[in-house]
């Protein structure tokens, strides 16, 4: 009897879940493996099997490579500027100051603008903005347009994504800050810590469900960065700025090279799945109960 | 409270920017930055005579029109409801939205099932879509009206050529006159030489940079490198031979005439640009405010930058035209005489999943712009376009285009269109943003162009 029972309930409540998620996610999912084995373009209703063809045209591909590596940089600045400063910000806005619930909105707001909005608001900001500053003052760090130089342009993405990415890690650090049990800290202020040993030994181990949490949302987003990269530098100067997923688009789209973007994409999916799952397994062993 | 006022502008100034960012085209090649709902001042049409012979079995079959050329999306959809009103068909214009491309906005209608009845695509599209996709108009009596400037793929047609567009330096004259306060001719100037003389000249008249040249890869890769093909021998036919030999490794890029006068003509323009402090940092928009305000005199630009003027405030009955794109110093060479001007924009007809009832009425649609006085009418004058058809005795409204119609009228246009890899604009468009930006020298450029083509 408990058994059937429990069959009906599976289906009912987990049937429908676990149908979208294979029709939308699975299934797409294997049949964007198998394309990665075709020759396909795209449109054609042939579809030629190359075997492992496509994989070879991916290493042979030296700016699918030189993309990933400037990902790489990219994720490593925006999740370490990211959390941070998030984390900075959350412990003051957590401390009782005044207008608190107020500079939580804010710093919240940008999250709200979409990457693309973002990108174009930005753009006109480092192109236009900066550059009628840099006249006016005669500062040469204004001088041009921070968007037709490499270097600084790859310095407006981390900053935009930052700006854009704070606002949520904020907000999920202020959330984790509030649930920091009041005893707890008081009997680690009864015993003597205080400052930095306070933050080493008792909130940061308190503390780490969030930083989990945050670690993996900065880091999947930031390996799948694509719509601030496509508005704000469109991979300009001269594709210096062009990260693994728009090149991947690139490369499928532009090029008509279906098979090999695709490869390139399940490349950069195991990549980041890889990442972000030692992450989160290696975060989630320092998570304590208070 | 000032921070939520300041968020609010924000805001605004965000869905502003975005209305305008939605608005360009990052992907179109011919028709670039504008703004489909833009009011571009209309010209009344006559349609008191119509002698077209509509096919009434056709009334109340349904066609899509799938349109690329974002600048005449409003315009479409007017010559869709007339020909609706006259025929009893149906047809929905349907945009290709901003982060689309043509192509891959086809792939995608491909693959749901759904594509297109007709669809409006660049040359290299149809070439990639014809043969599986497409249905033949081989037959269609309209070929005879477009003489010269037919795709054919495997000797066939399976696209109608929609307009004519060409490229090469616009001049502002009244700007060039009030400056040098003389009179200005434009068929004075045949060689490169010359062509710099009157830039150093405009220069010390006191307009220091009198050039603006985009930054954008589509303009520099597709629009001016590709000169060095077109420029073979000003035929398509021409561009596709010395492509075959790049390809081949027959020719030797670094001894290649055409690519060494190119990049000389480039190198001038580079010099004479008003953002030669920052040639990356340009702004497409501001090139035209600065062309129609008269802080630039010359844009090396096509007619598909009248839309940019207009909104910048010139008029139609300004003064505006094209130079060439000098090549050298002989003033018999066609490339310093002529401008380039070839056939942009191909309509196709869904071979696969249109019923024929569809076909039919997409081949009446086409004949009915080819042949009817009211479909005559709206493509020179609502769309703006230059027609390529021999039958057409409408002239554009714009003086662009109105140029390019004169000079392909007189001869004075040679019609060729290099046929190059999708991705040719994107990849060497970098490479020549590169060399723009004087991070690259004419080496290194050369090397990735033949790197490019070693590729494919």
């Amino acid at each position: 009897m408990k058994s059937k029972s429990n069959g009906k309930d599976f289906c009912i409540f987990a049937l429908p879940g676990l149908f979208c998620f294979l029709a939308v996610l699975i299934v797409p999912f294997l049949y964007g493996v198998y394309l990665t084995l075709t020759d396909w373009n795209g449109v054609s209703q042939e579809k030629n099997f190359t075997g492992l063809k496509n994989f070879a045209a991916v290493m042979r591909d030296g700016q699918f490579w030189s993309s990933l590596l400037l990902t790489f940089k990219y994720v490593i600045f925006v999740v370490v500027i990211v959390n941070v400063l998030a984390f900075g910000i959350a412990w003051l806005l957590t401390r009782g100051m005044k207008g608190q619930n107020f500079f939580r909105a804010g710093f919240f707001t940008p999250n709200l603008i979409g990457g693309i909005v973002l990108g174009y608001i930005w753009q006109f900001v480092f192109s236009r903005v900066f550059v009628s500053i840099g006249e006016a003052t005669g500062w040469s760090m204004f001088e041009a347009s921070w968007l037709s130089d490499p270097g600084k342009a790859f310095a407006a993405l981390v900053l935009v994504s930052v700006w854009q990415l704070s606002g949520y890690m904020i907000l999920i650090y202020v959330a984790g800050f509030m649930g920091l049990s009041e005893d707890v800290m008081e009997a680690a202020s009864i015993d003597g810590a205080a400052g930095l040993v306070k933050l080493k030994n008792i909130i940061m181990p308190l503390m780490m469900s969030s930083i989990t949490i945050c670690l993996f949302l900065t880091l999947s987003r930031a390996f799948m960065v694509y719509d601030v990269n496509l508005s704000l530098t469109g991979g300009a100067p001269y594709g210096t700025t062009e990260m693994a997923a728009m090149h991947v688009y690139e490369k499928a789209f532009t090029s008509r090279q279906f098979g090999v973007g695709q490869a390139e994409a399940l490349i950069l999916f195991v990549i980041t799945a890889c990442i972000s799952g030692l992450q989160v397994y290696l975060t989630k062993r320092k998570e304590v109960e208070a | 409270m000032k921070r939520k006022a300041v968020s609010r502008i924000s805001l605004g100034l965000s869905l502003a920017l975005l209305s305008t960012a939605l608005s360009g085209c990052t992907f179109g090649f011919a028709s670039d930055p504008d703004d489909p709902n833009e009011a571009v001042k209309e010209e009344t049409i006559d349609t008191s005579v119509d002698t077209f012979q509509y096919d009434s079995s056709l009334e109340g079959t349904q066609i899509t029109l799938l349109n690329t050329k974002a600048e005449i999306q409003v315009a479409l959809e007017k010559v869709g409801a007339v020909f609706e009103e006259r025929s009893g068909v149906h047809v929905e214009v349907m945009p290709v939205t901003d982060g689309d491309s043509p192509y891959t906005k086809m792939v995608s209608l491909y693959n749901s099932g759904n594509p297109p009845t007709l669809s409006i695509l660049d040359t290299t599209d149809v070439i990639a879509l014809a043969q599986e996709k497409a249905a033949d108009l081989s037959e269609e009596a309209w070929i005879a009206e477009a003489e010269g400037y037919l795709t054919e793929v495997n000797g066939k047609v399976y696209s109608l050529p929609l307009c004519i567009e060409g490229r090469g330096i616009i001049y502002n004259k009244t700007v060039i006159e009030e400056t040098l306060g003389e009179p200005f001719d434009p068929a004075s100037i045949s060689t490169l030489e010359e062509f710099e003389a009157l830039l150093k000249r405009l220069a010390a008249a006191g307009m220091e940079r009198p050039l603006s040249l985009a930054k954008e890869d589509w303009s520099l890769g597709a629009h001016q490198l590709q000169y060095i093909y077109e420029t073979y021998d000003g035929t398509s036919e021409g561009a596709r031979e010395v492509i075959e030999q790049i390809k081949a490794g027959e020719l030797d890029l670094a001894g290649y005439d055409r690519l060494n006068e190119f990049l000389n003509a480039f190198d001038i323009l580079k010099q004479y640009n008003v953002s030669a402090k920052d040639p990356l940092g340009a702004d497409y928009d501001e090139m035209a405010i600065d062309l129609a305000d008269g802080k630039t005199a010359l844009w090396f630009n096509g007619n598909w930058a009248w839309p940019n003027l207009a909104e910048a405030g010139a008029e139609t009955e300004d003064e505006y035209g094209f130079l060439p794109y000098f090549l050298n110093n002989d003033p018999t060479d066609f490339a310093n005489q002529m401008i380039q001007g070839s056939p942009s924009k191909q309509v196709m007809l869904d071979g696969q999943m249109a019923t024929e009832k569809q076909q039919a009425a997409a081949k009446e649609f086409l004949n009915w712009l080819v042949y009817s006085e009211i479909g005559q009418q709206m493509l020179a004058r609502t769309c703006n376009i230059i027609p390529p058809f021999q039958n057409n005795p409408y002239e554009p409204a714009d003086p662009l285009s109105r140029d390019i119609y004169e000079k392909v009228h007189q001869g004075m246009a040679f019609n060729a269109s290099a046929i190059v890899p999708n991705d040719h604009w994107a990849i060497l468009g970098a490479a020549m943003q590169k060399y723009l930006a004087g991070r690259s020298d004419r080496q290194e450029l050369t090397e990735s162009i033949q790197a490019y083509w070693d590729e494919q």
